[in-house]
């Protein structure tokens, strides 16, 4: 059987689809990658150089991690209650906000944007640090309160970028509507306002969440020490040269992370208004 | 069945210069289906969205029945609104919909239920209560629409240009829908449209509204027969205007003197004004009638049920519409006689 | 009537958070670098701090080979993120076979916090890293010395491998949703009238993806200039990114120490913003006269 000859134009397309293919399978392992090291050291007991896999595994570290003297339950506890915190609180602030800005205009409008967004252009270490030292006087310094409190700071931008960007594309008639067919001001938001910034919502609950679970500096400069949550509790534990157990709490510390992302990213795809909201910038 | 008072009503924006309704009275009788009429911008939704209690009035006031209802809030008025996209609630089934006001009242749900199915008959949509409004067509999400406003048994029910989004066959099944059922129910219906062939359909009065003010309330007849100003008369597509000089029951105009006879003529205005005559009321080629001056054809349209001819009499030109005329009978560079019926023509102040 | 407060009531929780705590503590702060001190006594404002800082014998160096550091750090991933970032979502727009795993897998370190991605890279590109190894199996290395230092460098390699991993699909997420939402259409055009892939990319997809691109920037270098726990895992003792320095000054019991260290903060925060708002105005310009 003949095989007709590959025209150039064919050939020319099918290595393009072949490097095409190579360079998605690079990009995708160097992003899997380090996942791949803390998979091999959360379960290396024995490792020597240069061995690629460990000659000896062992699950130390997690007995370590979930065992009775384990400082990580009480960290996760303490992150997820302050990310937690923060995150009901700053949607309910941030609503509002996001409600006018996404629906009307006024004077002032652009001065106030500012505002809410310059949190994203200055460091933190600054407001931390300032904050620091009245919290002490005022009691709230190695709270977790206070560590919530201050967690708002850099949380604050991105809930109010992302509702505004949904209120943005809101027909309030339906509100008007509602009213009109009889409904109070709390039956209306229930039934109509909400179900329709509800994606939104996810979505800035979402980075609020993230936002708070990975804070560093802002929980050790204001936390004082008093409050351990896991990054405060990873950082020294990375310092300390056990490689196993750094990896296996490093796992354990981004997994509700990674599954409330994918719980929510039926949501994400609808990004576009959130995203629409960052060109604004 | 609900009376419907508007006095003096007034709305301006913070920050507008001119005001968006000025000065506006009316009265609605009730189990009306009265329009309101007028471009776009002259604030005939603005004054709905004040009956309905959405928008808070600057001035005047807004009566049912005789009681001022600008203390009560939309929610308790009783004054539906269906607006121009339906507004049907994304997220809840078209029965959901439907009972929604219903529900709001904390009606119990077998009797929700149950008056859900009976509106859907009666906008002829059964059996469509599970479905979700993005699987309805406009035509029917309108009715849905409409079904919603009316299970709550609302004194007033307020469209905002219930047919501007359906084409033009679902617009008569709509229009029909529309007054049979306001008929049946007897609610007072005000609606708001900027087409006015609409409004003389479907209306009993129609209160015809320019840059927020009231201009003309009347019957649809009205407005073809004795317009209130020429830009009244131009928006129902009256189009000769002659300068002209009302001496008692005569007219003086440039291409002729004719005898005035419209019926109610005290009321139309004396002294300089412009004569105008509907395009549909001119006659041409008539033996022997009074009113009558020749002109030549200068242009002849066939629309198929009609044709329009423009007619240069000295140095006017007048519009004449025909329905029987058929290509040929008269043509072009023709010269005719154009009678000015007695009794047909008004006059309008200039501008 | 009070229809008229309403939208500067909508506002109040928000702003409040930003006036007090934001702006508040930045202010305290400023004072605090400036010397002033109430609980002893201390009320005259000087600039003693900043003197020590920027010109003394002792701190200067420290803080200007810190703050080089962190600019080149900074600049550096972020310019990097960002070209890769575009290059990704190109690669990743297509479709092909296993695209939807593909993006999904894209977008996963997302949640992923900065801490974790620095001891990853630690994990990674250390001289007894699984790169390493992977050489030394392939015979490149025979001890973990022959390893070039990768991480916990002077030059700050590791920090801006992490920032880059991060910063990527950060960026990379962006643009994509800006091509999928707009891109399509206007290529169509271009293609229509004549444009080839190159020429597409420079005038139809680049300027609609720059704003987008811009805006994310912006954030990353904020964010990587201010960084502290990438820095202190992966950098060195000389020079520190000045984060670090400032951390450890503040930390100090020494109140002038204290002082210093805050005042190191404002300088951080003062240059970011005026870069930022600079590289705004400037950038806002240039798109402009396109």
């Amino acid at each position: 059987m003949t095989k007709s000859p590959e025209s150039p134009t064919k050939r020319r397309d099918r290595v393009a689809r072949v490097l095409h293919g190579l360079a998605v399978a690079l990009l995708i392992f160097a992003l899997l990658a380090p996942l791949f090291a803390f998979l091999i050291n959360a379960f290396a007991f024995r490792w020597f150089y240069p061995q690629l896999i460990p000659s000896e595994f062992s699950l130390r570290a997690w007995q370590s991690i979930f065992g009775p003297n384990s400082k990580v339950v009480g960290a996760l506890w303490s992150s997820a209650a302050i990310a937690i915190g923060v995150t009901i609180s700053s949607v309910i602030i941030g609503l509002p906000a996001a409600r006018a800005l996404g629906l009307y205009s006024f004077k002032g409008k652009r001065i106030v944007e500012f505002l809410i967004l310059s949190p994203t252009i200055v460091p933190g270490i600054a407001v931390a640090m300032g904050l620091n030292i009245n919290f002490i006087r005022w009691g709230l310094a190695g709270s977790h309160f206070g560590v919530a409190l201050v967690h708002l700071v850099p949380v604050m931008p991105y809930v109010v970028l992302t509702l505004s960007g949904v209120f943005a594309n809101y027909n309030p008639e339906f509100e008007e509507q509602a009213r009109s067919l009889g409904a109070g001001p709390i039956a209306t938001f229930r039934y109509v306002t909400f179900p329709a910034v509800f994606p939104g919502i996810v979505v800035a609950s979402l980075f609020a969440f993230l936002i708070s679970w990975s804070q560093y500096i802002l929980t050790f400069l204001i936390g004082g020490g008093r409050v351990v949550t896991m990054p405060i509790l990873l950082f020294s534990t990375s310092a300390g040269g056990n490689e196993a157990l750094t990896a296996a709490m490093s796992l354990v510390f981004i997994a509700p992370a990674v599954l409330f992302l994918v719980l929510s990213s039926r949501f994400l795809s609808g990004k576009s208004g959130a995203i629409g909201g960052f060109g604004k910038v | 069945m609900t009376q419907v008072n508007l006095r003096h009503l007034r709305k301006l924006y913070p920050g507008a210069q001119i005001a968006a309704v000025d000065d506006l009275s009316l009265e609605v009788p009730s189990g009306r289906l009265i329009a309101f009429l007028g471009p776009s911008g002259c604030g005939k939704t603005t004054t709905l969205k004040m009956i309905a209690g959405l928008i808070p009035p600057s001035g005047g006031e807004i009566t049912f029945d005789g009681q001022d209802v600008s203390a009560v809030p939309a929610e308790k008025r009783g004054a539906v609104m269906v607006f121009q996209n339906y507004l049907l609630f994304p997220y809840m089934s078209i029965g959901d919909n439907v009972g929604f006001g219903l529900k709001m009242r904390g009606e119990d749900k077998a009797v929700i239920k149950k008056r859900v199915g009976e509106m859907l008959e009666l906008v002829k949509l059964p059996d469509i209560a599970s479905r979700r409004p993005t699987q309805l067509s406009g035509g029917q999400q309108q009715r849905v629409a409409l079904a919603r406003a009316l299970i709550t048994n609302p004194n007033v029910l307020l469209l905002d240009e219930p047919l501007s989004n359906l084409d033009a066959h679902l617009r008569d099944e709509m229009r029909e829908l529309i007054v049979s059922i306001q008929r049946d129910l007897e609610v007072t219906t005000i609606f708001v449209t900027h087409d006015q062939e609409e409004a003389v359909l479907l209306a009993d009065q129609v209160a015809l509204m320019f840059d927020g003010e009231l201009k003309q309330y009347a019957a649809p007849e009205e407005f073809y027969q004795r317009p209130v100003s020429e830009r009244a008369a131009r928006f129902f597509g009256g189009v000769n205007f002659i300068p002209a000089e009302r001496k008692a029951e005569q007219i003086l105009t440039p291409i002729g003197d004719f005898s005035f006879q419209a019926a109610n003529r005290e009321t139309a205005p004396t002294g300089k004004a412009n004569l105008t005559i509907r395009p549909e009321q001119l006659k041409l080629n008539e033996d022997g009638a009074a009113n009558t001056v020749s002109g030549k054809v200068r242009s002849r349209i066939y629309v198929g049920t009609y044709t329009r001819y423009k007619i240069l009499i000295g140095e006017y030109e007048v519009e004449v519409i025909r329905t029987a005329d058929m290509p040929g009978d008269i043509n072009e560079g023709d010269e005719v006689r154009v009678t000015f019926p007695a009794d047909r023509m008004w006059l309008v102040e200039g501008g | 009537m009070w229809e008229r407060f309403r939208i500067p009531i909508m506002l109040a929780p928000t702003l409040a958070v930003i006036v007090f705590l934001f702006i508040g503590g930045l202010g305290y702060g400023l004072l605090v670098s400036l010397g002033w001190q109430p609980r002893i006594g201390q009320t005259q404002l000087s600039l003693e701090a900043y003197r020590s800082i920027l010109f003394s014998e002792q701190h200067g160096p420290t803080f200007w080979s810190g703050l080089w550091l962190t600019l080149w750090v900074s600049i550096a991933s972020t310019f990097l993120a960002a070209s890769l970032a575009i290059a990704s979502a190109l690669l990743l727009r297509q479709t092909f076979i296993g695209k939807r795993a593909a993006t999904f897998l894209f977008q996963l370190n997302l949640p992923v916090p900065h801490i974790v991605a620095a001891i990853g890279m630690l994990f990674l590109f250390s001289q007894s890293g699984l790169l390493s190894r992977i050489g030394a199996q392939m015979g490149l290395f025979s001890s973990p010395g022959d390893f070039p230092i990768l991480v916990k460098d002077k030059f700050g390699m590791g920090m801006i491998f992490s920032f880059v991993w991060k910063e990527v699909p950060f960026i990379g997420v962006i643009v994509l949703a800006i091509l999928q939402s707009l891109g399509a259409d206007y290529e169509d055009l271009a293609r229509s009238l004549g444009a080839n892939a190159w020429q597409r990319f420079r005038h139809v997809i680049i300027p609609l993806v720059l704003p987008g691109v811009l805006s994310a920037s912006i954030l990353v270098f904020a964010f990587t200039f201010g960084s502290f726990e990438v820095p202190a895992i992966l950098g060195v003792r000389f020079p520190r990114t000045l984060p670090v320095t400032a951390v450890r000054f503040f930390r100090d019991p020494d109140l002038n120490a204290r002082a210093e260290g805050m005042a190191i903060s404002i300088v951080i925060s003062g240059i970011v913003f005026v870069l930022v708002v600079f590289y705004m105005w400037f950038s806002r310009r240039t798109i402009r006269q396109d």
